[in-house]
């Protein structure tokens, strides 16, 4: 392989346009259509063998692959960096079979492909973030017969989700769930909003993008509409609570966004900084412009 | 014609293929009675346990259940979220096995509390609270509430599946063989206690055994099973202090005296 990335033209010849076939794309949008048309409910796809071990994003990929079109700006994040292996590698996937445009700034893009956050930026319409998504299952933990959870789901028996969130405030006297906090979407299915820090789930609500979630394991693909209801479970007594670390970021100085704790020393020493690095570029600009002023 | 039984099944018919699981069973129970259903192994029981509960689909016959509101209906002809929500609200089963009516690994109180989070309950203090009451209603120390029941005695998880199973105020109990594998002493306080509460709650109960003694304490009525078919039916005492049938004559029989 000597270097073909650098001739484009190569590279459109031996992959058809980001990959999959079409006719593999045009199965993964109907399920997308379906799966828009039924908020929340998992529609099962006949997921492909990527060029990526399972884990590193095959469902989300697909997904992205089934929405791309030449024109689209794409962005891709992991824990909400843009710099990091699994977005690398994916950017560069999409770049090669694609040859689309990429960004680094969420408010350029119009596909966004992530891992475990939602940007701090407000997404806006005709944007698209696309999950990927480990365990789409959310009551897979507490009931492991999918014949038995699909019927839990269709007939909304959900008193063993809430089962879950006693068990934490039994043990930890509060909701323990940090990521992956059970939703219900649409006031109707309950859904897994992949593993997102729970900071994230209110802007699920009523978000103006499209959120589209892809499995590529488990085979399964849910969607939320632009606009839709999104309401984190909870009990009367010990409603939900979006949480952060209590600090500010120590490249930009901000307290609203989500910080990744680090370990800066070998006494154990730490730093709090934005996961999502391009806010924190945003942020620093914006700073730095101040105090030029 | 008043409408006062609490549930009966009418000509319960179940094959397996070629094999006869239960033939041609009626039975009737009202609100507050304990019918017991005995017979050997092999003679149907559980399967026209698992018929009129509505988990078995029968081949032939209805089920009604007179329900809180007054209305009859057929589990034969309801849809399947109407069933379930029935199986929730108004009926209850205890397996033989602990195991197969809790979750292991999940506290005393989330087993407790489950049945209440199905039907809507959404307040945690509230739960945790009737949670208590029905441990130690069933003889279990409260201090065990956040415990895992894989933790408990064998006789302690069937205490707890009783508690996890009454906790919505059933009108009807379905229990398949719910001391079998216990010792005998054990045995002697999950009967004291269920023939309490039963009595204290006004629950009914269909209680399927092949121990005797089990429905000489607890049942009022009792109906014997041989290969599928109901061969005798009376009242508790009547049946076994002068059984009819040569079947009946010898389960009697060969009950063990000491």
């Amino acid at each position: 392989m000597n270097d073909m990335s650098k001739d484009k033209n190569i590279d459109i010849q031996i992959y058809n346009f980001a990959y999959l076939d079409e006719n593999t794309k045009r199965m993964i949008r109907r399920a997308l259509l379906k799966a828009l048309c039924i908020p929340g409910y998992q529609v099962p796809f006949s997921s492909r063998e990527m060029p990526m071990p399972y884990g590193w994003g095959t469902g989300g990929i697909q997904v992205t692959s089934a929405c791309l079109i030449p024109k689209d700006v794409l962005k891709v994040i992991d824990q909400g960096a843009d710099d990091t292996t699994n977005a690398v590698s994916i950017r560069k996937f999409f770049q090669k079979t694609a040859n689309v445009a990429v960004t680094e700034k969420t408010s350029d893009a119009s596909l966004i492909q992530t891992r475990h956050r939602i940007p701090e930026t407000k997404l806006k319409e005709q944007q698209i973030l696309v999950y990927q998504v480990p365990i789409p299952e959310p009551l897979r933990f507490l009931e492991p017969r999918e014949t038995e959870t699909r019927k839990m789901h269709a007939l909304s028996e959900y008193g063993l989700m809430f089962v879950k969130l006693y068990e934490d405030i039994a043990k930890h006297g509060h909701i323990e769930t940090a990521y992956a906090y059970p939703v219900k979407t649409n006031g109707n299915y309950v859904t897994d909003p992949s593993p997102i820090p729970k900071f994230d789930n209110p802007k699920m609500n009523n978000n103006p993008a499209i959120q589209l979630f892809g499995a590529g394991r488990e085979q399964r693909i849910y969607a939320i509409p632009p606009y839709t209801n999104v309401k984190s479970l909870d009990f009367e007594d010990y409603p939900f609570e979006a949480m952060k670390a209590n600090f500010k970021c120590s490249i930009c100085g901000s307290s609203d966004s989500y910080l990744d704790e680090i370990i800066v020393s070998d006494d154990g020493k730490r730093s709090y900084i934005c996961s999502d690095t391009d806010y924190c570029k945003e942020q620093t600009q914006l700073n730095s412009k101040e105090e030029d002023q | 014609m008043m409408q006062d039984f609490l549930f009966k099944a009418s000509n319960i018919s179940k094959y397996y293929g070629q094999n006869v699981g239960c033939k041609n069973v009626s039975l009737d129970i009202n609100s507050g009675e304990v019918l017991g259903i005995v017979g050997e192994s092999g003679s149907g029981k559980s399967t026209l346990l698992n018929c009129i509960y509505g988990n078995l689909k029968v081949d032939e016959g209805d089920i009604l259940l007179n329900d809180k509101s007054k209305t009859i209906l057929n589990f034969t002809k309801i849809d399947e979220p109407k069933l379930r929500l029935i199986q929730r609200s108004d009926l209850a089963f205890v397996h033989q096995n602990p195991r197969d009516g809790l979750r292991m690994n999940i506290s005393a109180g989330g087993n407790i509390g489950e049945r209440l989070m199905a039907i809507g309950h959404r307040n945690y203090g509230e739960i945790r609270e009737i949670a208590s009451s029905w441990l130690e209603k069933v003889e279990i120390d409260v201090s065990r509430i956040d415990d895992k029941p894989s933790t408990f005695s064998g006789g302690m998880q069937q205490r707890l599946q009783i508690a996890r199973n009454l906790v919505t105020k059933p009108r009807l109990i379905f229990m398949d063989e719910p001391t079998g594998g216990l010792d005998v002493s054990v045995q002697a306080k999950i009967l004291d206690l269920l023939r309490n509460l039963v009595r204290e709650l006004g629950i009914a109960a269909i209680i399927v055994t092949h121990d005797l003694a089990v429905v000489r304490l607890l049942a009022d009525r009792i109906i014997v099973m041989q290969n599928g078919n109901v061969i005798e039916a009376g009242l508790c005492d009547q049946v076994l202090d002068d059984p009819q049938h040569k079947y009946s004559q010898l389960l009697v029989s060969s009950v063990l005296q000491v």
